[in-house]
């Protein structure tokens, strides 16, 4: 079991009062499994992204990263479990950009300590990896939409991460490059990598092997998909 | 995370920005180029009360005739003064602890001749100690020994405003030049010495560089006074050999005078390194007041680099949190922060040391002020700046740090 989430709730305070966003979810993910977690805008699903991604804490249960309790960790482990575990994916890229595709792929190495001609290496076999053996030394600026996507991807990949995290990765692109970026991360998983994948999108929910729903802050459905698990 | 990336990321940073950069780093530009101007205004100044009283030497006590009208010279004598005397020298080096030479004066003003050329100057009548106690530098011959001051030799040392009106591409040693009716032969020029613009005691201030000094012996043999009530010698000057007794050493000597004058009032006793030391205390004040003037610039400049940096925070709060999803932690973006107000205020620093260097020479080339830079105002006024840096780089620093990464990454 790579993640195992237990009676997991969110609150949000506003003022005086606490809007619960999480209303108690219990959720296990295992290694090499391609999840896609659904839900209309207000469903939690970006929140409960954030917890996954060691980005927020949640207010009450826990959630085990390879039985590690992520909830009681301070914030010096969870940028380490964030470095080290976790890849993530944005619908809006998220690079820097004042850094070339080449150092934007570098970044999380740069927080670890490897030294430059080490890191290079990395983020060269990294962009390969994705498809991308042009412009890298362009800005995102200079990059399309699809280029950027698999620079924010070989980042992603870097640090070899536990899980892939990725928050409408195709949000932001045309259906074409989309196709691409969706066949990259069924390539992705074939490798063995454990992707998790936050759409509001069935077609885009499609190519993941499990679905979950959900629905006012909690799990509404939890099935697989019969086309991918055949 | 390796502080050399940082430093990087910051030196690119502001190179992104010039102008900005370049108007955040002019607080501690001013700031810095006004440290070290104020500071270098305060040890020129300094220098120059140095170099004044070394003339007089610190460890000197000078006693020194009153000047007086020919009826208060009159009066005096009456009263049985008869000024100042070969006796009083006497006595105050058997009796005053601590004298290590001790050197009686004359001197007459009269007109000096060469040639058809003549200075107005003062002859000055001295004893050979005269030079070590006084710390005269010769550019040429030697001083008055005592050979001919036993030997009454005419010889004549003179300063170096007589010597270059005189003798213009000539060597003057071995000249003969007259006073009054005798003929001196040159043997010595002293250097040049910076004028004495002020008036200490009573001491007057006059141009050092017109002095002419002969052997006291022959001054007493072959000079007439000009006025018949004149004192034996015009000045004693007691070298003491402990700094710290001088004020003790010049109460005793003025018991001893004014036992010896009859309670008369006709001398008067300076003190030089106590009038250098009231001098600083007066200038203290002077030098904290630069100083403020300057501390406060520099602070000025710290609070625009914090203006800046907490915009610049703002600016990039994106930056922050997607940094932080990659796994930068509080501290990384904390120095990241921090390093990048450090950079902008060593280079600010930098610049601020150059403008300071060529303020202080405009100011010394261009007005009467004389300044001096110490190697350690240049270090003083970049530290200062450094430490401006920093702890005006802490505030927006810890904000960038303690930014939630959750909000920080969706921040348009």
């Amino acid at each position: 079991m790579l993640i195992k989430i237990k009676d997991l709730k969110k609150n949000y305070s506003l003022g005086d009062a606490e809007i619960p966003v999480i209303h108690g979810i219990n959720l296990n993910i295992d290694k090499n499994e391609y999840v896609a977690i659904m839900g209309p805008s207000g469903s939690g699903k970006s929140t409960l992204m954030n917890i996954l991604g060691c980005l927020d804490t949640a207010s009450s249960g826990h959630y085990y990263f390879n039985s590690v309790d992520v909830s009681t960790l301070d914030d010096d482990s969870l940028s380490i479990m964030r470095n080290k575990e976790i890849g993530f994916i944005f619908q809006n890229f998220n690079l820097l950009p004042r850094l070339n595709a080449i150092q934007n792929v570098e970044l999380p190495l740069v927080y670890t300590g490897t030294p430059g001609a080490e890191r290079r290496e990395r983020a060269l076999k990294a962009l390969d990896r994705v498809g991308l053996s042009e412009r890298l030394n362009h800005k995102p600026s200079e990059l399309s939409g699809g280029q950027k996507q698999r620079v924010a991807v070989a980042r992603a990949l870097i640090t070899n991460p536990g899980i892939l995290l990725a928050d409408e990765p195709t949000g932001a692109l045309d259906s074409k490059t989309g196709v691409e970026i969706m066949r990259l991360f069924e390539e992705l998983h074939a490798e063995g990598n454990t992707i998790i994948l936050i759409t509001h999108e069935q077609e885009i929910a499609n190519y993941a092997h499990r679905n979950i729903y959900l629905k006012d802050g909690m799990i509404h459905s939890d099935k697989l998909n019969p086309q991918r698990n055949s | 995370m390796q502080y050399n990336e940082n430093f990087y990321l910051a030196i690119q940073g502001l190179a992104d920005h010039k102008f900005r950069s370049f108007l955040t780093m002019l607080g501690i530009i001013f700031g810095v180029a006004s440290v070290i101007t104020m500071l270098s205004i305060g040890e020129g100044a300094k220098r120059e009360a140095i170099a004044k009283y070394q003339d007089l030497g610190v460890n000197n006590i000078i006693i020194r005739e009153k000047t007086l009208s020919d009826e208060e010279l009159e009066e005096v004598r009456a009263k049985f003064s008869q000024g100042l005397s070969f006796d009083d020298a006497n006595v105050i080096k058997e009796i005053v602890p601590g004298v290590e030479r001790i050197a009686s004066q004359a001197e007459k003003n009269t007109d000096v001749r060469y040639n058809d050329k003549s200075v107005k100057s003062t002859i000055i009548g001295i004893t050979p100690d005269f030079q070590a106690m006084m710390n005269y530098k010769l550019q040429n011959g030697y001083f008055i020994n005592y050979k001919h001051y036993n030997e009454r030799l005419k010889v004549c040392v003179l300063g170096a405003g007589v010597a270059a009106n005189f003798f213009k591409g000539e060597d003057p040693i071995g000249k003969l030049v007259k006073i009054d009716d005798q003929w001196l032969e040159v043997i010595g020029v002293l250097e040049s010495k910076s004028l004495f613009t002020e008036t200490v005691g009573e001491l007057a201030a006059r141009d050092l560089n017109t002095d002419v000094f002969v052997p006291l012996s022959l001054f007493q043999n072959r000079f007439t006074r000009d006025n018949i009530l004149a004192s034996e010698i015009q000045q004693i000057t007691v070298q003491i050999n402990n700094s710290d007794k001088l004020v003790e050493a010049s109460k005793i000597i003025n018991e001893i005078l004014r036992r010896h004058h009859f309670n008369n009032d006709d001398y008067s006793i300076v003190i030089p390194y106590e009038l250098l030391k009231q001098e600083e205390k007066e200038r203290q004040i002077y030098n904290f007041l630069l100083g403020a003037i300057a501390a406060i610039s520099l602070l000025v400049g710290g609070i625009g680099i914090m203006n800046i940096m907490l915009a610049n925070v703002m600016e990039r709060t994106r930056e922050i949190g997607i940094r932080r999803a990659v796994g930068a932690r509080k501290i990384d973006i904390m120095s990241q922060f921090v390093i990048e107000s450090v950079a902008i205020s060593i280079i600010g620093g930098i610049i601020g040391v150059l403008i300071g260097i060529i303020l202080s020479l405009i100011v010394s080339l261009f007005t009467d002020i004389n300044t001096f830079i110490k190697p350690y105002s240049v270090f003083i006024a970049f530290s200062f700046s450094v430490i401006v840096g920093v702890s005006f780089g802490y505030l927006p620093a810890k904000n960038a740090a303690n930014l939630k990464p959750v909000d920080s990454i969706r921040y348009e």
